[in-house]
C-alpha cells in the first residue's frame, strides 16, 4: 500500500538562511549554558577562597590566620575580642531545622493522607491551589506576620508580656513556610499508588485508617521522605523570616544557661538565639573586607552552601532508590 | 429484661467447610448515580462450586461480584436495592470486616503489597489479631500451600513479593486472601493479564480450593468459564439472562442470545 505525505515533507533542499538560524540557535543554547555553568562555578570558587582565607593566610588577608578547630569546635562568637567559634550558629541551625521538621513532617503527611484518602474528591484540588498559593509568598511576608502576630500571642500566653522571640516562633514560622511543599508532594505521592493497593486492603477486612496506615504510607514512604527531605532543604536556606523572630544574639548559650528563673523549657524555646543564616543577614554587610571576621562569615556561608547540596544530594539518592 | 442483654455475636467463628456456605442475590439494582448497573438480579450461588460469571464488558459482571464483599462500595457512593445473602443473613446489614473476612476477593491485576512475600500472606492474619510467630507462620504456609506457591517460594519468604512473576503474584494474592480462611472467594477476571502457562495453573488450583470453599469467578474468557466452572451465569446489560450447570449453558443454552454470545457472535 503507497502512503502519500504531505507537501510539507518533500525532499525539496533546505534554504540557507534556515539553516544558518538553526547554527546560529545552537550556538545562542551553547553560550548561555557556559555563561551558566560559569557563574555557578565561580560563585561556589569565590566563596570557597573566601572562606578559606579565614584558615590559610592569603594575600589581602588583613587578620591572624585562625584554626579551623578554634572556629568550628568554639562555643564563644565575640569577633571583637578576637574569639570566633561557630558552634552556636550550627546548633542554632541544627535546632531550628529539627524542631520545624519535627512540626511540618507529621503535619504535611497527615494532611496529604486526609486530603487524598478521606476527604471528598473536589478538596484535592481546592488544596492544590492552596499550597501552590502558599509556597508563592516571600519569606518577608511570613517573618513580618510573625514579628506582628506571632511574637506578641507567644509573649502573651506564656511570658507574661516578655519578648519571645527565640527558636520556637522561628521553627513555627518555617513549619508554615515549608509544609505547603510536603503537603504538595505528600499528596503526589499517595495519588501515585494504584488504587488497587487500598482495595486490596480493604478486601482483605482492614478499615480505612488500618490500609493507610499499613499499606499506604509504607508504599508511599520513599516519597514522603523525599517530600520532607525537600522541606528541610528549604528550612535550612531560610534566612528573612527567621532573623525576624529568633532574636539574633550569637552568647545564645550563655544566655540559656544565664536565664535561671525560667523552666528549662521555656528557656530553649524563647531565649532569643542565631543561626547560620540569620548570621550571615545580620553581621555580613559590617564587617570590612579580608579581615577575620569576614572571612568566618564566608567560611559559614559555605558551609551552608555544603548542607544545602547535601540535603540536594540525599534527595536524589532516596528518589533513585524507589525507582 | 433478659433480651436487652442479648447482643449479636461480633464475630463468628468461621463455619466448617463441610457446612454450606452459599450466596444469594434477589432483585439485586446498584446504581451509581443516574446510571443503574444492575437491574434486579436474582441468582443462587451454591457451596462447594465454581460459579462463572460471563457477559460483555460493561454487562455489570464486576459490579455483581463486589457486591458480595461491598467492595463496591470504594467505587464511590452506591445506591443498593434488592436483598444480597451470605447464608440467609443479609450482607447489607453485616459489618464489613467481618463480611470480608469469610468473603475473601482476588483482582483483575496482581495487587500485591510492596512488602514481603511472608508480609503480604500474614497481613490478613494480622489483621486480624494472630500475633504469634508460630500462629502467623502456620498461617502464611497454609495460604501459600493452598495457592500452590509454597514450594516456589519457601526458600525467599522474606523477598519483595514484586520481584515474582505476574503469575505468582497472582497466585499469592490468592494465597493472601486464603490466609484468613474464607468461606467464599470471589475471583474477578483473575486470569486477564496473565500469560496461558499461569492461567492454567490457576484454573487447576481452582479444583482444588472448591472442596473447602465456594469460589465466584467473574471472566470474559468463554473457554475458561467453560473449562474451570461447575455453574454459569450470563449477565447483559445490568440484567442476568440465563443462568444454569456449565455444561448445558455451553451445549444447550435456553435463550438464543446466550447462544449468541457464547459462540461469539457478539461481545
Amino acid at each position: 500500500m503507497s502512503r502519500s505525505f504531505p507537501k510539507s515533507f518533500s525532499s525539496r533542499p533546505r534554504l540557507p538562511l534556515s539553516l544558518w538560524a538553526d547554527r546560529g540557535a545552537g550556538t545562542l543554547f551553547l553560550i548561555s549554558t557556559l555563561v551558566l555553568v560559569a557563574l555557578i562555578f565561580s560563585l561556589i570558587g569565590f566563596l570557597a577562597w573566601r572562606g578559606a582565607g579565614a584558615f590559610i593566610a592569603l594575600p589581602g588577608n588583613t587578620d591572624r590566620v585562625l584554626s579551623l578547630r578554634e572556629v568550628f569546635l568554639g562555643l564563644d562568637w565575640s569577633p571583637t575580642q578576637d574569639r570566633f567559634g561557630v558552634l552556636p550558629f550550627i546548633f542554632g541551625s541544627f535546632t531550628v531545622v529539627g524542631l520545624s521538621i519535627a512540626l511540618a513532617g507529621p503535619l504535611g503527611v497527615l494532611t496529604a493522607v486526609f486530603v487524598t484518602q478521606i476527604a471528598p474528591r473536589w478538596m484535592r484540588a481546592v488544596m492544590r491551589q492552596a499550597m501552590d498559593l502558599l509556597v508563592g509568598i516571600p519569606s518577608v511576608v511570613y517573618g513580618i506576620f510573625g514579628l506582628a502576630t506571632l511574637l506578641p500571642f507567644l509573649g502573651d500566653r506564656w511570658l507574661d508580656g516578655q519578648p519571645s522571640a527565640g527558636f520556637l516562633a522561628s521553627a513555627l514560622i518555617l513549619t508554615v513556610m515549608i509544609v505547603p511543599t510536603i503537603v504538595s508532594l505528600s499528596m503526589d505521592a499517595f495519588e501515585a499508588l494504584p488504587r488497587s493497593l487500598d482495595e486490596g486492603a480493604r478486601a482483605l477486612g482492614s478499615t480505612t485508617w488500618q490500609s493507610i496506615a499499613s499499606v499506604l504510607i509504607p508504599a508511599a514512604w520513599p516519597r514522603l521522605v523525599t517530600a520532607v527531605v525537600l522541606g528541610m532543604g528549604r528550612a535550612i536556606g531560610e534566612a528573612m523570616a527567621i532573623q525576624m523572630v529568633i532574636g539574633n544574639n550569637p552568647q545564645w548559650i550563655s544566655l540559656m544557661r544565664d536565664l535561671t528563673d525560667r523552666t528549662p523549657l521555656l528557656r530553649f524555646l524563647f531565649t532569643p538565639a542565631s543561626t547560620l543564616t540569620t548570621e550571615l543577614v545580620q553581621e555580613l554587610p559590617n564587617t570590612a573586607a579580608h579581615s577575620a571576621w569576614n572571612n568566618v562569615l564566608f567560611a559559614l556561608g559555605l558551609l551552608l552552601y555544603l548542607l544545602t547540596m547535601g540535603s540536594i544530594l540525599l534527595t536524589r539518592r532516596l528518589s533513585r532508590r524507589r525507582a | 429484661m433478659p433480651d436487652s442483654i442479648l447482643i449479636e455475636p461480633v464475630m463468628e467463628a468461621p463455619l466448617h467447610p463441610t457446612d454450606r456456605a452459599r450466596l444469594r442475590a434477589e432483585n439485586l439494582r446498584v446504581a451509581y448515580g443516574p446510571k443503574e448497573v444492575l437491574k434486579g438480579v436474582s441468582l443462587d450461588i451454591p457451596a462447594n462450586q465454581v460459579t462463572a460469571i460471563i457477559g460483555p464488558s460493561g454487562c455489570g459482571k464486576s459490579t455483581f461480584l463486589k457486591c458480595f464483599n461491598r467492595i463496591h462500595e470504594l467505587s464511590g457512593p452506591a445506591k443498593v436495592t434488592g436483598r444480597i445473602e451470605l447464608d440467609g443473613r443479609d450482607l447489607m446489614a453485616m459489618r464489613e470486616v467481618e463480611l470480608r473476612r469469610r468473603v475473601g476477593m482476588v483482582f483483575q491485576k496482581p495487587n500485591p503489597f510492596p512488602k514481603s512475600i511472608y508480609d503480604n500472606v500474614a497481613f490478613g492474619p494480622r489483621l486480624f489479631g494472630v500475633r504469634g510467630r508460630s500462629d502467623l507462620d502456620g498461617a502464611v504456609e497454609d495460604g501459600l500451600r493452598k495457592a500452590a506457591l509454597w514450594d516456589e517460594v519457601k526458600d525467599r519468604l522474606a523477598d519483595s513479593a514484586q520481584g515474582l512473576s505476574g503469575g505468582q503474584q497472582q497466585r499469592l494474592c490468592i494465597a493472601r486472601a486464603l490466609a484468613v480462611q474464607p468461606e467464599v472467594l470471589l475471583m474477578d477476571e483473575p486470569c486477564s493479564a496473565l500469560d496461558p502457562i499461569a492461567t492454567a495453573r490457576i484454573e487447576e488450583l481452582l479444583f482444588d480450593l472448591k472442596r473447602e470453599l465456594t469460589i465466584v469467578i467473574v471472566t470474559h474468557n468463554m473457554q475458561q468459564a467453560a473449562r474451570a466452572s461447575d455453574r454459569t451465569a450470563f449477565l447483559w446489560l445490568g440484567e442476568l439472562v440465563e443462568e444454569g450447570p456449565t455444561e448445558t449453558i455451553f451445549t444447550n443454552p435456553g435463550k438464543p442470545m446466550t447462544e449468541d454470545y457464547i459462540t461469539g457472535r457478539f461481545g
